[in-house]
Parts: C-alpha cells; structure tokens; sequence
C-alpha cells in the first residue's frame, strides 16, 4: 500500500515485505478489480496511509510490524468510533482470511491471525510452487 | 520374553482406553445476552463449585473465550467429563450506543464494542475445536435471524452434534414452541439457568449427544 505496486498472488514478498519499499501492507486486488482500478487508480493520502496501519494494526493485534496484512472485502466493518458490522457468514467461511473495513476505501485483512489456524495455508503462500 | 509382550499388549490397551476417555469439550455458543455464560456458570457451580465467568444486563459481557477444565458431570449415576468452553456472544452489528443506556461511559462503551467485535471473531476461530456445540438462544426473542440460522448451519456443515437450549423459560413472553419451529431438526431444551429450572433434561440430552462423537 505504501509504493503502490502490484504484487503476484503468493509471492514471498507478502511473507517477506515489499521488495521496493519494504513495506507490510498490502491491499487484495481480485481479477475482476483489477481492470477497474488500472482505470482508476485510487489515491490515498501519506499520513492517511500511516494511520490507517495504526488502527487496523491495533484492531487485529498485530503490533509487530514485521507481520503482513493484507487488504481485502470487508467481513468487519467500523461504521464509526465504536460501531461495527460484522459479516458472519464470511467469517465463518474458513477459506476466507478476516478483513476489517474502517470507512470508505479504508480496509485490513488480519492474515497472521487466520494463517495461526491453518499454518499449512502459510507454507503454500511461502512456498507457492512447492506441494 | 513372553512377559514383554503381555505387557506391551496391556500397555497398548490402556493407553488406548485413556486416549478416548479424553475430556469432551463443550462449547456454550449464541447470540448475546441469551445466557451461555449464565448456563455454563450454573454447571460448574454444581459440579466444582467454581463458576466461569461474570455476567452483566449489560450486553457483550464475556468479551474473550473462557475455559473450565475438568468438569465431572455426574447424572444419574453416569459420569463424563467435559472441558466447558463459554464463548462470547454473536453478533452483526455492535454499537457502543447501546451500552450507553446502561449507563456505561462514552469511553468505556467504545472500548467495550472493540473488545465485543474482536470476541466475535474469536468465538468463531474456535468453533472447530468443539466437540458438542449448545446454543443457548433467548426464549423471549425472535428465533429467526441471521446470528442463529448461520451458527447452527456452520455447525451442521462441520458435523458438530448441537443441542439447542432455550433460556429464560421463566419469563412470561418465552415461547419455546417458536424455537422449535425454527429449527426442527434439533432437539431443543427449554431451561432457566437464572432458576436452575430443567437442567436434568439438559444433562440427559449432553450425555446422549455425546455417545455421537
């Protein structure tokens, strides 16, 4: 989120960080979005960018920065300053990782937590060609 | 020689015996406010003296996952043990605007609705290690809605054995016939743990749903 660069599905840059800017923070694009946002790049101010992290990262409990988040469609909602909507369908859905959407255009995707479950989803994102 | 190889045959019969008398664990799930806390505290109370956790008016009161381990329950003679797993209630929509009416102070009701939203999501992290799910769902309310339909529809999809307990059978707008109604295909048990009222259906109904694991 911090370069704006587009990152391949199951790289280890996600695990790794941003080879450019070593950044943590990731927005999930899916196929069909993509299209859309090449069009339409959306722009999000710096220190935005940076308080966004802040309180997704508080949300989700990951304070180290080392830990990838990934954004994605929202399953949790912040509708305001302590008002949330929560997609349970979606988090019941094992497959999908938890997202958290703040306000408009602000989302997080809590993939250390989901992944702690299912480290076997961790290996393959690490290791994407291996078995 | 012959004396090793009895003893690695009762070795290997009794270790497989205490690998299935594991504890079972019981999972308390529901929307918030139904009880489920309520329910597994009367439990523990009775068989251990201790309870699991707090209860308040106020909704959202069991934020994190909360455990009792070793919980004998002795019914009719028959004893099972269980891990009791009390979870923090289910919701779609939490406001910190409705912990206000409780009089609960602006900061303390926002902080209460992160911590309710993030108890949410852990309730369902665990539903997988259950081995018996109980919904406890409020008597006096709607049993159709979204909370109810996708918990128990979770747990059938994972083929976790559920018992659903209708709670507050002592206050006059119960109606366990709707539950029933509602889901059909589940035993339901209408109770009061406030009272204590009908918990011997409740055990019997455990102790046989336990036999399907």
């Amino acid at each position: 989120m911090k370069c704006s660069r587009i990152i391949p599905l199951g790289s280890k840059e996600l695990i790794e960080g941003c080879e450019n800017c070593k950044g943590h923070f990731f927005f999930y694009i899916r196929e069909e979005q993509l299209e859309k946002i090449k069009e339409n790049p959306i722009e999000i101010p710096e220190e935005e960018k940076v308080s966004i992290e802040k309180d997704i990262r508080e949300i989700a409990g990951i304070t180290e920065e080392d830990t990838p988040v990934i954004l994605d469609l929202e399953s949790v909602r912040v509708t305001g300053s302590g008002k949330f909507e929560i997609d349970i369908v979606n988090l019941f859905n094992k497959n999908r990782p938890l997202i958290y959407k703040l306000e408009e255009g602000k989302y997080i995707i809590d993939l250390a937590s989901t992944l702690n479950q299912h480290t076997k989803d961790l290996k393959e994102i690490k290791n994407p060609d291996k078995e | 020689m012959a004396i090793k190889i009895i003893k690695n045959f009762f070795k290997r019969v009794f270790s497989s015996i205490f690998r299935n008398k594991k504890d079972i664990k019981l999972g308390f799930y529901g929307p918030p406010n139904a009880g489920k806390t309520s329910l597994a505290n009367r439990i523990c109370k009775d068989f251990t003296g201790e309870e699991i956790g707090s209860v308040s008016k106020v909704p959202h009161e069991t934020r994190s996952v909360q455990f009792k381990e070793k919980v004998e329950i002795d019914y009719k003679g028959k004893k099972m043990v269980f891990k009791m797993i009390d979870t923090p209630g289910i919701a779609t929509k939490i406001d910190y605007e409705e912990f206000l009416k409780y009089k609960l102070k602006k900061k303390v009701a926002k902080e209460r609705a992160k911590e309710a939203t993030q108890g949410v999501i852990e309730s369902i992290k665990w539903l997988d290690d259950m081995d018996i799910v109980v919904i406890v769902l409020d008597a006096t309310e709607n049993p159709y809605n979204q909370v109810n339909i996708t918990i128990i529809g979770n747990l059938v999809a994972r083929k976790i054995p559920v018992l659903i307990v209708a709670n507050k059978i002592d206050l006059r707008k119960a109606d366990i016939k709707k539950i029933e109604a509602a889901f059909p295909e589940y035993e339901v048990v209408g109770i009061s743990a406030k009272y204590g009222k009908n918990l011997e259906e409740f055990y019997e109904s455990i102790f046989k749903l336990s036999k399907k694991i």
